[in-house]
């Protein structure tokens, strides 16, 4: 067998990453309610206002709702990527098992790069769950408002996804560079609510702050939202210069991670 | 690497474990000095010292888990690291103490590491919790288990690899009396299907108990290695010798030429010989000054005897 079949993982990895996860009630129910919950809950606060009174509350559907709420997915689902990304990559520190994961034999690299689709695969289904519950809203309870179009649901889906993605990736490398849940989260928490709205803010950075992926993430937003969804200024960025930047920091956090798994003291 | 490369057959050694100047430095600190250590196939063997000794250092550097500093070590006659998932695959081991992820069951902690060794090893996870006597509580989970449920089920973990070596780690902490009985009637049975056991302790008399081939070890080195047989033989012909008067035996003991040493413990003269034709000549000694012999026998060091001799042998030297 190959040095690169060796490093890769099986689906019996991904699966044991997987059961790690979904294992762990208060995790699948933080996730449940950043993502699912969230948009039940804001959804049904909104139709009720409607029905009570339509003159001053429009109703939850329609293709601006469909912008704030994919915010929100996007927002809330990178919070939960930064936990479940947290979790997955340095669960098996935390919990002093990584050694005897490492005295199997089995490849460091492998035990690393099975935690990328486990907790893609266990955190997706959320994030997918609440925006196709969104898009129905949007549709459904579009009452007044007009109607989002098939490719405005998909264009706009994909982008939560890319930013849920994106921020999963991103917790993964930098847990296993620190080998500490809580750090991870609270410098990812700190980095994507604090840090980048600043950072975007600031006139003078001018193109420099295409450089901060959340404003690069930001770029991507579908036009069709009329800015709904934004939480910064508009900065214009090329599709390329967006993926140059999103790849160029996911390959350094997973790479930083993935160097530190391999050659860390277990 | 190629399949080549991978595939090819160990060579025949008459050793489980070898390490040639086996070094371990923490930055100035060196924990593991110079170890050479030798593990014959199908033993018990004991590695033996005192508190930071050096032998979770050594057992997580045979077991990758840190690189060594200098010296070379095989496995199976394997070279570790370069053929480290091949030899590891035949190893189950308990580094320190067991250690599991508290919110799954025992089960499907079974399951994790099953998947890490291959598909092949889940289908031994029901045997393994048989083996070990956690079939009945495989499904609760681990944080429940009392100290003693969690190092059997770290025995299961290693077990999954059908393994044949297991390095056990100070595998008697925590253990009640029971336990360490238990633990006892598993080594034995465990050596008798021609496997090896290596397990560091610091507890003496319980290596002596459990192990039949042993390497002391002190200060990161190794100071003698051997079966236990030779290393209590090591120190020379002893016997015990029970007189009226043990303070003037002890005096005309310790002047005579064939004596080391006489060590007098309160209910007979422990008498360490140069030469073991002596025995009928001491007796003569002591008869003809007057003293009654009430007790003459061969006196047989225990392990821990040999083991606070070789190390009060170091500190006197340094």
């Amino acid at each position: 067998m190959s040095t690169l079949a060796l490093a890769l993982p099986t689906p019996g990895l991904v699966s044991a990453d997987v059961l790690r996860l979904r294992k762990r009630r208060g995790l699948v129910l933080v996730v449940s309610l950043l993502t699912i919950g969230a948009i039940v809950i804001s959804n049904t606060i909104i139709e009720l206002l409607h029905l009570s009174n339509s003159a001053a509350h429009g109703p939850a559907g329609g293709v601006t709702m469909l912008g704030h709420q994919a915010f929100t997915i996007a927002a809330l689902g990178a919070v939960a990527a930064a936990i479940v990304g947290a979790t997955a990559g340095s669960g098996d520190l935390d919990a002093g098992v990584y050694r005897d994961l490492v005295v199997t034999g089995r490849s460091r690299l492998a035990l690393y790069a099975s935690r990328i689709p486990a907790g893609l695969l266990f955190l997706v289904p959320f994030v997918a769950s609440a925006y196709a519950l969104e898009a129905g809203v949007s549709v459904v309870f579009a009452g007044f408002h007009p109607l989002p179009s098939t490719y405005v649901l998909t264009v706009t889906g994909l982008w939560v996804l890319l930013k849920v993605v994106f921020y999963y990736l991103l917790a993964v490398g930098i847990a296993c560079l620190v080998g500490s849940r809580s750090y991870t989260i609270g410098a990812l928490l700190a980095w994507t609510l604090a840090v980048t709205p600043i950072l975007a803010s600031i006139a003078a950075l001018g193109k420099v702050r295409e450089l901060v992926p959340g404003v690069a993430l930001d770029s991507l937003m579908p036009a069709a939202l009329g800015g709904s969804a934004r939480q910064g200024p508009v900065i214009a960025m090329s599709a390329a210069a967006v993926a140059a930047v999103l790849v160029v920091w996911a390959v350094a956090a997973l790479a930083a991670g993935a160097v530190r798994d391999t050659t860390r003291d277990a | 690497m190629s399949d080549s490369t991978n595939t090819q057959l160990p060579p025949v050694s008459p050793f489980v474990v070898e390490t040639d100047g086996l070094s371990k430095n923490f930055g100035e600190r060196r924990v593991i000095k110079g170890v050479d250590l030798r593990v014959p196939r199908g033993v018990a063997f004991g590695y033996l010292g005192p508190n930071g000794a050096g032998k979770t250092t050594l057992i997580r550097t045979l077991l990758g888990l840190i690189s060594p500093t200098a010296g070379s070590m095989r496995l199976f006659g394997l070279p570790v690291p370069a053929r480290r998932a091949e030899a590891l695959a035949r190893v189950g081991a308990i580094v320190e103490e067991p250690l599991f992820h508290g919110h799954l069951t025992g089960h499907e902690n079974l399951m994790i590491v099953a998947a890490a060794r291959g598909a092949a090893t889940s289908r031994r996870i029901g045997d393994v919790l048989d083996r070990v006597g956690l079939t009945v509580r495989a499904d609760d989970r681990v944080k429940t288990y009392s100290l003693g449920m969690r190092q059997r089920l770290g025995i299961a973990r290693c077990l999954l690899a059908d393994p044949e070596l297991l390095i056990l780690d100070e595998p008697m902490n925590g253990l009640d009396p029971a336990g360490i009985q238990e633990f006892r009637g598993f080594v034995r049975d465990f050596v008798a299907e021609g496997r090896t056991i290596v397990l560091s302790s610091h507890l003496l008399d319980e290596v002596e108990k459990t192990c039949d081939h042993v390497a002391i070890v002190d200060n990161g080195a190794i100071v003698m290695q051997g079966s236990i047989e030779e290393l209590r033989n090591a120190g020379g012909f002893g016997v015990l010798i029970e007189v009226d008067q043990s303070a003037r035996g002890r005096a005309l003991l310790s002047a005579h030429p064939s004596v080391e040493r006489v060590l007098d413990d309160g209910a007979s003269l422990r008498v360490s010989l140069r030469d073991s034709r002596a025995v009928s000549e001491l007796n003569r000694v002591l008869v003809e000054a007057g003293l009654s012999v009430n007790r003459l026998e061969p006196a047989h060091a225990s392990l821990e005897q040999r083991f606070l001799e070789v190390t009060t042998r170091l500190e006197n030297a340094a």
